[in-house]
């Protein structure tokens, strides 16, 4: 059992994109249309996240615009009480989809954006019309009277054109940005030798955001997820294993990080067999990292223990082979020099070319 | 002096939870308010200005309304930065 009660529910509705973004933070094995939860299975859900004390819901995918529920879905959650937030490519999202998700309760959007230059952006997410049809999406949620939030995933091939995608946040009227740097999961670290900005560059960013930050305090709060492999400390992954967060995926697979499922020896609890409450409080996945006791050395004892709660269980398991160790992203792990030189490696790897995200891919 | 008439940021709820008491929820975030703030903050209303939620909640607490007007232009402050509110 736990007293911990989980702050959000990351419902991945589905897994189906018309996008092909290569850093996608979904896994390189895509569940298919015919494995996904039915309406009625996430009403259930999102009524259980809530009785557990659950606050926002993420309506997320793939592209969750593709379910044609989506509206009943957003109701669902709504009725149960979540702040519902709808994560979107912007695609497919018009004045005619907004108005109803707005009636059936949506009360926040987040758009990612590839870019500013609307052709490369559209070659970034492999998909051609993109770039307009998220400004035309951003530009009906802003009249709509809704809060926008941009989400702006940077990698070596934007990284330069910060600058310009703050203008952009700016100009289209969100109140939030999100400049995220790739997190290397998924499809991400697939293309990791394409996606790696050199570490002059983030510093530069990091620069950048800071003085966004205060010349443009009260306009836009911008939040900045940086790159792990030119960290000094990891971040407290999902606020830490099993404590703030639910992923449910797009079968009904209840994860306590969207990456998790690439963790050997887990067997993951599914809803459609256990009760959401069950599972965040007893099931053996959920308990396995949570907290410090199964923490290693350096961890174990480390003044940051419960802030960064030994970072990223499936970021340790990709570079050093066991989910239990230190996230090598603190300096103080032993791999966290064959992490930096892998990423030096990437940046100047020269290599352009991406491997987009696609079901059976 | 400015005296603007706050109310909250697109996107931003006050809510009441059983585990958390009164909290402002925004994207991706979760304010929880200690008891001044809540009760300002719900007089928020884009209509009213700082300098009359000050006359009313010093009336209602009987309390000195220089007092809550510094108390209300710190606590609107704070919440502009974070985005919670605008003034």
């Amino acid at each position: 059992m736990t007293e911990l009660t989980p702050i959000g529910l990351l419902a991945e509705l589905t897994h189906r994109c018309p996008l092909g973004c290569p850093y996608c933070s979904n896994p390189l094995e895509l569940t298919r249309a015919n494995q996904e939860l039915d309406t009625k299975t996430w009403t259930r859900v999102f009524e259980d996240a809530a009785s557990l004390g659950a606050m926002h819901v993420h309506l997320s995918g793939g592209e969750p615009l593709v379910r044609k529920d989506i509206a009943e879905l957003t109701n669902a959650a709504h009725l149960a009480g979540l702040y519902t937030n709808l994560i979107t490519s912007g695609v497919g999202l018009n004045a005619q989809s907004l108005t109803e998700l707005r009636a059936a309760g949506l009360d926040h959007v987040q758009i990612s954006i590839q870019g500013v230059d609307p052709t490369r952006a559209d070659a970034i997410a492999h998909f051609k019309g993109g770039a307009k049809a998220k400004r035309e999406a951003a530009r009906v949620v802003v009249e709509e009277g809704l809060a926008l939030t941009i989400n702006a995933v940077i990698h070596r091939g934007n990284i330069k054109d910060l600058p310009a995608i703050i203008d952009l946040a700016v100009e289209w009227g969100a109140g939030r940005l999100e400049v995220a740097h790739v997190q290397y999961h998924g499809w991400a670290i697939a293309n990791r030798a394409s996606l790696m900005p050199a570490r002059e560059d983030f510093l530069t960013a990091a620069k950048l955001v800071e003085d966004a930050r205060k010349s443009l305090e009260g306009t836009l709060v911008i939040d900045h997820v940086i790159p792990d492999y030119y960290a000094e400390r990891p971040k407290a992954c999902m606020g830490g294993w099993g404590r703030q967060v639910i992923v449910v995926t797009p079968d009904g697979r209840a994860l306590p990080c969207h990456a998790a499922a690439t963790l050997p020896g887990f067997a993951f609890d599914n809803v459609k067999d256990r009760s959401l409450a069950e599972i965040w409080e007893t099931s053996e996945a959920f308990q396995k990292f949570r907290g410090t006791a199964w923490m290693p050395k350096p961890c174990q004892g480390c003044d940051r223990a419960e802030i960064d709660w030994g970072g990223c269980r499936c970021q340790a398991f990709a570079i050093t082979g066991n989910a239990a160790t230190t996230d090598p992203a603190c300096a103080l792990s032993p791999e966290h020099t064959k992490l930096r030189e892998m990423a030096t490696a990437d940046a100047a790897s020269g290599i352009s070319t991406y491997r987009f995200r696609r079901i059976g891919g | 002096m400015t005296d603007p008439a706050p109310k909250l940021a697109p996107g931003v709820k006050l809510r009441k939870d059983a585990k958390r008491g009164t909290v402002l929820l925004g994207p991706e975030r979760i304010l929880e308010l200690d008891d001044i703030a809540q009760a300002i903050v719900a007089e928020f209303d884009g209509k009213r200005r700082v300098s009359e939620i000050a006359a009313a909640l010093a009336k209602e607490y009987d309390a000195n309304a220089d007092d809550i007007r510094t108390d209300i232009e710190n606590l609107l402050k704070d919440l502009t930065q974070k985005g919670y509110v605008k003034p």
